[in-house]
């Protein structure tokens, strides 16, 4: 009980305090978990963490529920992944509150179309450091390429192109690996 | 409703590869079928920013809470969660199986690629509502320039991107200009 209660508080305290996605709260979770409890050897944490990138769903919940379950078996999973979304649903919760109760006029309307705007920004500045680390291939520059281009017409739905480039991911290396 | 919306943040969440940025997409379009405007979206892009914790989670609890209220943002901020709870005790039963999948890891970069052009999709309509009031990429005759959107946007792009500016303060002072712009 007592490792499950610590996992809670150290990604509580990881949660409530990292901002702009869950990635941010690793440092943390090293600190805590490794250097000050040694619970969790550094190889394992960033070995899990690369693996929650391959798996569907929230990844920093994914590497949350991994580490838990390594550490205190399934109620260690559920007490660490409790501890990662825990405050980012409250704060949202209480955030979406209140920016329903606003009223969209005045300077206030003015305030969020500016912000509004910044946020196409971050996003064409995220999809940007992706493709930065991602697109090392001719295949993958047109990949994204064509996905962009269906998206931005209106042509095919978000769900369907993701199952279609993993489709055509398989299919390449399994041309490649008859061709060996 | 909140069955709706359970149904739909699963389907994000078993759909959703690549991480918060990935999903937004996926986000983007589900969400519109409960009536969600392009600014909403914006402003929960804005509220990401704002609020800590993991894009998703945040997008799940912000829809929820619009469209069911209290017990409509938990239900999707458990639904999207959903995945994880049964991916982690699966790999951790027949880890050796899947660890050894080359298909498995052609498959996830091919859709990081894809990611990559479905947030700028995403970024794109966006932007095209905020500084030029259109809802489509061919909607010229409603042109509607709006310059402070622009300014703004292009201004924190710079600074996010050329001086790492965070995100946090950059959409505070956006806030604050804008406010200010409406007295000027």
């Amino acid at each position: 009980m007592k490792k499950n209660l610590l996992l809670l508080r150290v990604y509580l305290l990881a949660g409530a305090f990292t901002f702009s996605g869950g990635m941010a709260m690793l440092p943390v979770i090293e600190r805590e978990l490794c250097n000050k409890y040694g619970l969790i050897d550094k190889e394992s944490l960033y070995e899990y963490t690369t693996l929650s990138q391959t798996f569907p769903g929230v990844i920093a919940l994914t590497n949350a529920c991994f580490v838990g379950k390594k550490i205190n078996g399934t109620i260690g999973m559920i007490f660490a992944g409790i501890g990662a979304i825990l405050p980012a649903y409250i704060l949202m919760s209480i955030a979406s509150l209140l920016y329903q109760l606003i009223p969209q006029q005045g300077p206030i309307l003015s305030a969020l179309v500016a912000v509004r705007a910044t946020s196409a920004s971050f996003l064409f500045a995220a999809a940007y450091t992706i493709a930065k680390y991602n697109l090392k291939t001719k295949i993958n520059i047109l990949l994204s390429f064509f996905c962009f281009a269906f998206t931005a017409l209106n042509l095919i739905g978000a769900p369907i192109l993701i199952l279609l480039s993993a489709l055509i991911g398989v299919c390449i290396v399994h041309i490649r690996k008859d061709r060996k | 409703m909140i069955v709706k919306i359970m149904l739909t943040f699963l389907k994000i969440g078993f759909w959703g590869f690549g991480g918060g940025y990935a999903m937004l997409s996926l986000i983007f379009e589900e969400a519109a079928k409960f009536g969600m405007t392009i600014d909403e979206f914006a402003d929960l892009n804005a509220l990401d920013v704002l609020i800590p914790g993991p894009i998703a989670i945040n997008s799940a609890t912000y829809v929820g809470q619009l469209y069911g209220g209290f017990l409509g943002a938990l239900v999707a901020t458990f639904a999207v969660s959903v995945p994880s709870l049964i991916f982690v005790p699966l790999f951790m039963r027949y880890e050796e199986k899947i660890n050894s999948s080359r298909y498995l890891n052609a498959a996830l970069t091919s859709v990081k690629a894809a990611s990559v052009g479905l947030i700028f999709g995403v970024a794109l309509s966006i932007m095209l509502a905020t500084t030029f009031n259109i809802s489509h990429l061919f909607d010229w005759q409603h042109i509607n320039f709006d310059w402070l959107s622009f300014m703004m946007m292009a201004a924190a792009f710079v600074l996010h991107t050329r001086y790492e500016i965070s995100p946090i303060v950059l959409t505070l002072l956006a806030g604050i200009v804008g406010w200010i712009a409406y007295f000027i």
